[in-house]
């Protein structure tokens, strides 16, 4: 049987990889010894397949083909597009995947996917959304299962999909019948906003009252607030790409909606950055 | 489909750095030759379609507040106007992140749904 071994929400800013480096930044130093404390965690918890839930930004799915939800199951993976090169200098990185366990979480366990239909896909290349937590907490060398959520283009599922999408996860790993430790590495912003009228206000937060209403709903484990709080109206409200903070729903379901054993917006002249770690049973 | 076609565009073009070139060297010229190979018959075709006399007036100006306000996708867009007038332009970037939120500001925020 597989084990959940390891649950964590983080940003993906791509930002970071300009400038998080030595001499750290003082601004960024918080947020690099958070992504080191979450990689020590995370190596602790000695996962061999991670299920990275995220959302392609308008890549490899795009307006002429939006799944709501897809897996990954492809050998090998590599990050990422040549305008995320150009943008953000990202170097181009390979991780192994692990088809089996993507086949299972597609469908191996029938009764479970009663209400819970994904798109697949044998061929990914990934963006920022995996490649960012990847490369600050992994060596690159954990077979990944990739999960696409859409969170960009609307329709956009609404927050009780992405609750039972963690809740499937959870369900879908303890129950395999194939021996493997699996960690759910959610990848996601707080209030967030590019190309809008509050974009890139240094620190400041396009919205202070959700980023603090975002955090707590991780720290006290309340996964029926967060549903309720994140109406499509309100995550809008909070920036213009603010909904992928849903994928943090998605691990929160993942962890039995128990408090997250660290919550924390951290800051630095950027939007808040999300860490959120939970305890497994 | 107004909205559609333009983040067709938009996305088509920031794609590359190729297509971000050779659109900023010419962008009416490029927009013109889109929509000539968007009038085929059978679709879809990758790199052309239809644009309304609007969006193909803004597209050949590079006027993103205009595009912001007819519901282009935000985030393609503001990525869109970086490439084309940052990395392939002589604007500095802080110059336009400043430029692009005064532009839109007024706008508030569009529908986006394609």
């Amino acid at each position: 049987m597989a084990e959940l071994v390891a649950v964590v929400g983080v940003q993906h800013n791509p930002l970071l990889w300009r400038t998080m480096r030595d001499p750290m930044p003082a601004d960024l130093a918080a947020t690099h010894n958070n992504f080191t404390r979450f990689r020590n965690a995370l190596a602790a918890a000695d996962p061999e397949a991670l299920v990275v839930v995220g959302s392609d930004h308008l890549r490899k799915f795009t307006f002429g083909n939006s799944p709501a939800f897809c897996i990954g199951k492809a050998e090998r993976f590599a990050c990422t597009y040549e305008n995320e090169i150009r943008t953000f200098g990202l170097d181009v990185w390979e991780v192994p995947g692990d088809p089996e366990l993507a086949a299972w979480l597609l469908g191996g366990s029938k009764d479970l996917t009663d209400g819970f239909d994904f798109a697949m896909s044998n061929e990914w290349l990934l963006d920022h959304s995996y490649a960012i937590p990847l490369v600050y907490l992994t060596d690159l060398d954990i077979p990944v299962v990739p999960v696409h959520t859409n969170t960009g283009i609307p329709p956009i599922p609404a927050a009780s999909r992405f609750a039972a999408l963690g809740a499937y996860l959870a369900a879908a790993i303890t129950t395999a019948p194939f021996s493997r430790r699996v960690a759910i590495i959610a990848s996601g912003h707080l209030a967030t906003e590019v190309g809008g009228p509050r974009h890139f206000l240094g620190g400041d937060s396009p919205d202070a009252e959700f980023d603090e209403l975002a955090i707590n709903w991780m720290r006290t484990g309340d996964l029926t607030g967060a549903v309720a709080g994140c109406t499509l109206d309100r995550l809008l409200a909070a920036g213009n790409v603010t909904a992928q903070y849903l994928n943090f729903l998605t691990a929160l379901a993942a962890a039995g909606s128990r408090p997250a054993a660290f919550a924390e917006g951290t800051a630095s002249r950027f939007a808040a950055g999300p860490f959120f770690r939970w305890d497994t049973a | 489909m107004i909205r559609f076609q333009i983040d067709k565009f938009i996305t088509y073009v920031e794609g590359t750095d190729e297509q971000v070139r050779r659109y900023a060297i010419d962008p009416a010229g490029y927009v013109a030759e889109w929509v000539q190979r968007g009038a085929a018959a059978r679709t879809p075709i990758p790199d052309g379609g239809p644009l309304s006399p609007a969006a193909r007036d803004a597209l050949s100006k590079v006027d993103y507040a205009a595009l912001y306000r007819m519901g282009a996708h935000p985030y393609v867009l503001w990525h869109f106007t970086e490439a084309v007038l940052v990395w392939a332009g002589d604007l500095a970037w802080a110059e336009l992140k400043e430029q692009f939120r005064a532009a839109v500001a007024g706008a508030g925020y569009p529908d986006f749904a394609t």
